[in-house]
């Protein structure tokens, strides 16, 4: 009897444990639990990342896919479904009364993924872990105004620019008029999302930077008074500050740069190039531009040819 | 403060959709923990040296790495170096993952309470029980394990309240728990942009719930206090 039960509890707390401890464990057991379902989605899965890739060749997996040559592309129409990951970021990806996502990005998302044949999920995900989820394959792709900046086109496969966009200048109402250009700005400290193309900014002028997690962090830095400024995206300053909002005290100023939007793949992808034919048969047959026009982003929108 | 109580319904509302993947995350991992907890301290208890040695090191890689890393590598391991997105990218795939990750931690440091517990039972009462004849599963579910339920409440107290509040880092693989639907209106969503007031309005939440769960657990001490 002793014995017995000594001898369950090793077997439970051995599966328990190859589980539990992640790592290489998650790696043995995790897909034996969902062997049956996984393996008829994941063998065409196997195949996709690869085709045309070198960077994504991080191990020997990922090689052997390459061999398969299977696409993106397919692998995406094999499951059905284009998976989008997205933030909640008016006026690009926001939801409606109803629930249903809608937006600029969102429904050229929408339409693109019907051009392909497929329906389409929007994911929202942590921005920090845009690459990984990626890579992942726990989404398909990333279209959320995302700045095209030399780190995103490195480590993801990118459609053309879609949308102009700016890094600018955030600062209390009252100090507005004393900050109107580039060199007042030495001696402000400022507060910029980590990893923005706001920090590569801020740095590139060789002002004190404190890197926050969002883009909304910075600017809650700015009100609470722990810096003196914030750098953010336009698109996203014109909706974020000023009457209505927590930052009625807050305005913008100087325009640092200007950047474009694009989309990213997994690296390799040859949905890139599919979105990219897209964006130039919706920009002819003035489709894309009506879009722009209900979200007002209209004068943002690149032309595509 | 006009402005607030304007946003106040929509703000609310969704804060609740939020709470309620709090609730469902603290739920599902205390009714896995619980158990998985007690054969875990079985495991590091046991006489067969191989199985409680490597409970040990199992319960020292979980206590000893951040659960935030523990749930990135749940979650994103199977795709990233796998090449198998086990979990999925919707909401349902998060959930499981972060529950996994939750029971599981949860379980190694609930196993080394019930431990305490059991190893606080005098010796000498299963020596009597020996003498009488009982086996040793007798002597466990008839005389140790309630002097040892009683014991572990108010250390279980204290696990039970931090998890309430750890739920949240399971943000972090975008699991849309309260604080996500606080912080999505610091930028912008169903047409409230820029307001701060709501990431902060929800720890009135966590304060009420750990509120709620410190009476009941109290409650329960007492309950569990008739013998001395």
């Amino acid at each position: 009897m002793k014995k017995l039960m000594a001898l369950m509890l090793a077997g439970v707390v051995t599966a328990a444990m190859v589980t539990g401890c992640g790592g290489a464990d998650t790696q043995t057991d995790a897909p034996a639990e969902t062997e049956a379902p996984a393996a008829e989605t994941e063998a065409p899965a196997d195949g996709e990342t690869g085709d045309a890739d070198v960077a994504d060749t991080e191990n020997g997996a990922d090689a052997q896919e390459s061999a398969s040559g299977e696409s993106d592309m397919a692998y995406v129409k094999e499951k059905g479904t284009l998976v989008v990951g997205i933030t909640d970021f008016e006026p690009m990806d926001y939801k409606d009364e109803s629930g249903k996502w809608i937006g600029f990005d969102a429904d050229m998302a929408a339409a693109f993924a019907e051009s392909l044949g497929v329906s389409v999920e929007f994911v929202e995900i942590d921005w920090d872990n845009k690459i990984m989820e990626l890579d992942g394959k726990t989404i398909d792709c990333v279209w959320n105004g995302m700045t095209l900046t030399d780190e995103v086109k490195s480590a993801m496969e990118c459609s053309n620019a879609y949308c102009n966009n700016a890094q600018i200048v955030i600062i209390p109402a009252d100090q507005a008029d004393q900050y109107q250009d580039k060199e007042s700005l030495a001696g402000l400290s400022f507060a910029v999302e980590a990893g923005s193309a706001g920090e590569a900014q801020v740095q590139a002028l060789g002002l004190e930077c404190t890197p926050v997690k969002a883009q909304a962090d910075a600017l809650m830095e700015v009100a609470a008074k722990t810096s003196d400024a914030a750098v953010i995206d336009s698109l996203m300053a014109a909706a974020m500050v000023g009457e209505g909002t927590s930052y009625a005290d807050l305005t913008y100023t100087v325009q640092l740069n200007d950047e474009e939007y694009g989309v990213g793949f997994r690296k390799g992808s040859d949905l890139a190039q599919a979105l990219n034919e897209f964006f130039v048969t919706s920009y002819a047959d003035g489709s894309m531009l009506a879009t722009a026009e209900t979200y007002s982003v209209q004068a943002a929108v690149i032309e595509q040819k | 403060m006009e402005l607030i109580l304007e946003q106040m319904p929509i703000v609310i509302r969704s804060l609740n959709i939020g709470f309620l993947q709090t609730l469902k995350l603290f739920a599902v991992t205390l009714l896995g923990a619980v158990p998985l907890g007690l054969v875990i301290a079985f495991g590091s208890m046991s006489r067969f040296r191989p199985l409680s040695f490597f409970t040990k090191i199992v319960v020292w890689i979980i206590r000893g790495t951040p659960l935030m890393i523990q749930l990135l590598i749940i979650y994103y391991f199977p795709g990233l170096v796998l090449g198998k997105p086990i979990w999925g990218g919707g909401e349902t795939g998060r959930f499981l993952a972060a529950s996994v990750s939750f029971i599981f931690n949860y379980a190694c440091y609930f196993s080394e309470i019930y431990r305490g517990g059991i190893q606080s039972v005098p010796v000498g009462q299963e020596e009597a029980g020996l003498v009488l004849g009982m086996t040793r599963s007798q002597i466990f579910f008839k005389v140790t394990l309630l002097q040892m339920i009683k014991r572990i409440v108010p250390p279980m107290s204290n696990e039970i309240i931090t998890l309430v509040k750890d739920t949240s880092l399971a943000r972090i693989i975008a699991l849309q728990e309260i604080i996500w639907a606080g912080q999505a209106f610091m930028k912008g969503s169903q047409g409230i942009s820029g307001a701060i007031w709501p990431m902060f309005f929800t720890a009135v939440y966590y304060l009420i719930f750990s509120g709620i769960l410190t009476v009941l657990l109290g409650w329960l001490e007492k309950k569990l206090d008739y013998f001395r």
